[in-house]
């Protein structure tokens, strides 16, 4: 049974944040007895024995403050009345929230609030929403006795950011926003400018919001208590009525959030704060970007067409789904079912996703199933697999708190995944070291408060140079946790590590050469990881899109096992994954050599397991990945593709071959929101459902399971499953399931690691971190406590082997991509959103001596050459990257980033190898376009 | 033989597996192992062609290992 949609959502503010004391004491409040960890406010203390202390300036997502004066209290034997929220509790303590003298004391705070404060609570837009009202209240004020003076009613508005609106005449000081742009949020863009009566919100010293350092999380807006700090579409809608749990359908991060409504109409998304990944925080594009969803361009009725150079036809689903299966058909009978392929979407749920291999596996009789991942995380499926034993970061994002040296390689956190990325931050703020492995100097190589111990710019495409160097230093040195390797390891595989790590070809001062990362900084970096006591790793593409991608994976965990970094709190190797769902994609069976739970499809057991639940013969080799089955498709041998939310045609390398493998094939389907770059290669058209239209779960990049829950119905009339399910069904094979709930019923009956998962389970717990099973019957925060999934850890020697792609007198710089904060992979959901405000199009980042010897200013149009390809864009130039390299985004299709990517892929899993690509820049009128 | 694309990136894939096997012992080995972890059999059996046709296009290794299955 599906669970009603909308549940009990706790929001009670208990004022300060939790005190993580193991210890406890005892206070009476108000006469009530409550036992509290040491530490604990006594304004949280009585929040927790059901009394509310007013407050203003406090809020549990921040420390204390004790500004507002409005929480006194009166404690026993103690002088005054101390603020509540800024007071811990001690033993024995006897405090008193409720007499004459406070009330009197806390109407006065108020009368001066309001004094200030326009009286037009009837027709603001936070009425109902707003705690200086509710405060005003609960004191009982009723009239204020100043007189008219000087005040702050005709301070102007800021409205220059597209989301949220700043209205000075509300604002009370409270400093709450600027507690959570420095403390939660960790960007320090607001403060608190001059003094006294001048005292005001200032972003980035008295700029507009837009101006500023804003990143538009909305830490601000989540923390402000007036109608200062204000959504723009509560101002427009009106306060919301309902509410519904759901998850954020961005980054690998999987942020809760509480999508608030006024009937069927979204209002606002709001970052809740019983989400295990997210703990109440968000970024600019879960909190304010969904507008796509109901943009425009959204496609809600099937589409087909005989040919691609023909109009589409508008037509009802049985028509659609009896055209693409009777052209499925015909493809078989001619050509045979491996002619037929499909690829699942790490955008959709783990149900969605499950029911697509499912229907390739049964329906189509081929193994020919692969996912987006096998563009950006394949490697790290191959890697963690073959030295930890499955394929799955080690940690839970809260273990990063107890981290004493973090290595960041390969990753932007601060704009790929920023709500992570604040965590982090907010541990370096607190003393841990960084390194950061980095062609380019990100954010976090310094920013407010924060500076990398050792930043390693090293030349793109020898990560495993680098890694294989900060090893044979810590083996050298004398830095192996000798025990932790006799005890977990298998320790003949260590000893053949260790004769090659400690060879000289890996020490830090033969390759530096090669890397371009001087010996004396590998040595230190080595020894801030290695003499830390909590070492942990940190990673994203830039780890996996390389040739030697797997063997970089499988070196960090080399690393990780012979420092003893694995298996508690604060360690740990951990994938950042870029989309929502890459974790759950690939747990759901997605590759082509792999069922559900990574079991290799020539395992007799479990093909047996499926074969008997699914009632169909099924294949025991393995199918074709993506480029196999785009290289097949130019030559002739495969004819036809079902393409699950992802736009291949821009986001794969070297978009021309995409493209005339696309054109090649007789039948092309594609299910998604918009028209896409693919689309323009379909037949078949089948409008997908947004995150907020959907019912299900997604696995984020620690594993953790999140449920999805509609918001609204889908706009096609159909969830993305039944629409599978229905084309199933014309193939001759038919999947029968009354809900999603019914197929986390079968994946869990299926898949070992997911035994234990349930919609029931997931509603009682929240979330769920796999494995769940009987041994772990409410998950598993951390991996590989006692022992590694495969056994013993397995140490595999990484020899450092140089791409193929290399700079040459043609292309002489080396470009290397990556995301923005404000925009998302190809950009299909954030083009369509204000975000491009920040962002409008790709720009190529240039150093000033690269760009001087071309003749190209910033700004400047440029054409950018490889050898597969060219395209234009505008340069920036920027001491963000060294010489001889060159950065960009592959947001917009209209700059075609992948134009010029190339083939080039990890040679164990044929991730492409974005990352590393020879380049020529001109001046745009200098070069013509292809090459 | 001209080799068409398809056949151009079965080369230089098996030749990449070849040359980034983690150890350099029994290489043949552990390239027949992975291919038939991954590589659907057409794949296998057009390298196998390849080796037939245009043997110098892949490493010795490669040809080892295609040696291994037959």
């Amino acid at each position: 049974m599906n669970k009603p949609i909308e549940i009990a959502i706790e929001d009670i503010d208990l004022g300060t944040p939790a005190a993580l004391s193991d210890s406890t004491v005892t206070v009476h409040i108000d006469g009530q007895a409550v036992e509290v960890p040491a530490g604990t406010s006594v304004m949280r203390a009585a929040s927790l024995a059901g009394t509310q202390i007013p407050k203003l300036c406090a809020t549990d997502s921040l420390d204390a403050f004790g500004s507002c004066r409005l929480c006194l209290v009166e404690i026993e034997g103690r002088k005054g009345t101390p603020a509540s929220c800024t007071t811990p509790c001690q033993e024995g303590m006897s405090v008193k929230t409720q007499t004459p003298r406070l009330d009197k004391l806390r109407k006065g705070v108020m009368e001066l609030y309001i004094s200030d404060h326009p009286l037009d609570c009837l027709t603001c837009s936070a009425n109902g929403d707003c705690e200086l009202q509710d405060m005003a209240g609960v004191v009982g004020l009723r009239s204020v006795r100043y007189e008219e003076g000087s005040n702050h009613l005709e301070a102007g508005k800021d409205n220059s950011n597209p989301y949220f609106s700043f209205d000075a005449s509300k604002c009370i000081v409270c400093s709450r926003c600027v507690r959570a742009c420095s403390e939660v949020q960790g960007t320090f863009a607001l403060t608190i400018a001059a003094r006294g009566f001048e005292s005001k919100v200032s972003p980035s010293e008295e700029n507009a919001f837009l101006d500023s350092e804003c990143v538009s999380c909305g830490a601000c807006v989540q923390a402000c208590p007036t109608a200062t700090l204000q959504e723009k579409q509560v101002i427009d809608l009106g306060v919301p009525t309902r509410k519904v749990k759901t998850t954020c359908a961005y980054c690998g991060v999987g942020c809760s959030f509480v999508a608030e409504l006024r009937g069927d109409e979204l209002v606002r998304m709001v970052p809740d704060k019983q989400g295990g990944a997210n703990a109440g925080h968000s970024c600019v594009k879960g909190r304010f970007a969904w507008g796509y969803a109901t943009h425009s361009d959204r496609i809600t009725r099937p589409l087909v067409r005989e040919t691609t150079d023909s109009e589409w036809r508008e037509v009802d689903w049985p028509e659609a789904i009896a055209f693409a299966a009777d052209r499925f058909k015909a493809i078989q009978q001619q050509h045979g079912v491996d002619a037929l392929g499909g690829i699942t979407s790490s955008r959709c749920t783990n149900e969605e996703v499950y029911v697509v291999q499912k229907m390739v596996r049964a329906a189509l009789r081929t193994n020919n199933v692969d996912t987006c991942a096998r563009v950006c995380h394949s490697p790290t499926g191959y890697g963690l697999k073959q030295t930890f034993g499955t394929s799955a970061g080690t940690q839970d994002f809260a273990s990063v708190q107890q981290a004493d040296a973090i290595m960041v390689i390969g990753a932007n956190p601060t704009d790929a995944h920023p709500v992570f990325g604040s965590r982090m931050k907010r541990r370096l703020r607190e003393g841990a070291k960084l390194i950061v492995i980095d062609p380019r100097s990100i954010d976090l190589v310094q920013s407010p408060h924060i500076k990398a111990t050792e930043h390693l710019q090293l030349q793109p495409g020898t990560n495993v140079a680098v890694v294989n160097a900060l090893a044979h230093v810590i083996a050298t040195e004398g830095w192996i946790d000798e025990a932790f390797v006799q005890e977990r390891c298998d320790v003949a595989s260590f000893n053949a590590w260790r004769r090659f790590i400690t060879l000289a070809e890996n020490s830090p001062e033969n390759l530096a050469e090669i890397s371009g990362v001087p010996a004396e900084m590998i040595r230190s970096a080595a020894a801030t990881y290695a003499k830390a006591g909590n070492g942990a790793i940190y990673y994203g593409l830039g780890v996996t899109e390389h040739s030697q991608g797997s063997t970089m994976v499988m070196a960090m965990a080399n690393l990780a096992m012979a420092t003893g970094n694995i298996g508690r709190n604060g360690v740990g190797v951990n994938p950042l994954r870029g989309q929502n769902n890459v974790q759950g994609a690939c747990d759901m069976g997605s590759f082509p050599h792999e069922f559900s739970g990574y079991r290799h499809v020539s395992d007799e057991t479990v093909r047996e397991q499926f074969t008997a639940l699914w009632g169909v013969d099924l294949r025991e080799e393995p199918g074709m990945r993506i480029p196999n089955m785009l290289d097949a498709a130019v030559s002739g041998q495969f004819r036809g593709m079902y393409i699950q939310g992802e736009d291949i045609a821009q986001s794969d390398p070297n978009s021309q071959h995409v493209a005339d493998a696309l054109s090649a094939m007789d039948c092309v389907v594609v299910q998604d929101l918009f028209l896409n770059e693919t689309s323009k290669f379909a037949h078949v058209f089948l409008p997908g459902t947004s995150f907020l239209e959907k019912d299900g779960t997604f696995t984020n990049a620690e594993r953790r399971i999140n449920r999805v829950r509609p918001v609204v119905p889908p706009a096609s009339g159909l969830a993305e499953w039944e629409v599978t399910c229905a084309l199933s069904k014309a193939m001759g094979y038919s999947m029968d399931y009354a809900n999603a709930s019914e197929i986390m019923d079968e994946i869990a009956a299926l898949t070992p690691t997911f035994a234990g998962v349930s919609f029931d389970l997931l509603d009682e717990l929240g979330s769920i971190q796999w494995p769940c099973n009987e041994q772990a019957p409410e998950g598993t925060p951390i991996m590989h406590a006692e022992r590694f999934v495969r056994g013993e850890g397995q140490f595999i020697t990484t020899p450092y082997v140089p791409t193929d792609e290399r700079s040459t007198r043609k292309f002489p710089l080396l470009l290397t991509t990556g995301r923005i904060l404000s925009q998302y992979n190809v950009g299909a959901q954030t083009r369509r959103t204000n975000n491009t405000v920040w962002h409008a199009e790709d720009i190529l980042e240039i150093h000033e001596a690269d760009a001087e010897l071309r003749g190209v200013s910033d700004g400047d149009w440029i054409e950018v050459a490889s050898r597969a390809g060219s395209t234009r864009m505008r340069a920036h130039i920027s001491d963000d990257i060294p010489a001889g390299v060159v950065y960009t985004t592959f947001h917009h299709p209209v700059s075609g980033t992948n134009v010029i990517t190339t083939d080039n892929s990890d040679w164990a899993t044929n991730c492409p190898e974005y990352k590393v690509t020879a380049v020529e820049i001109r001046p745009s009128s200098a070069i013509a376009v292809g090459v | 033989m001209t080799l068409d694309y398809n056949q151009q990136h079965l080369i230089k894939m098996a030749n990449q597996i070849a040359g980034n096997m983690p150890t350099r012992e029994n290489v043949p080995a552990q390239i027949v192992q992975h291919m038939t972890q991954f590589w659907t059999p057409p794949m296998r059996a057009d390298l196998k062609k390849i080796a037939e046709n245009k043997a110098e296009s892949l490493s010795d290794e490669v040809l080892a290992a295609l040696a291994l299955q037959d």
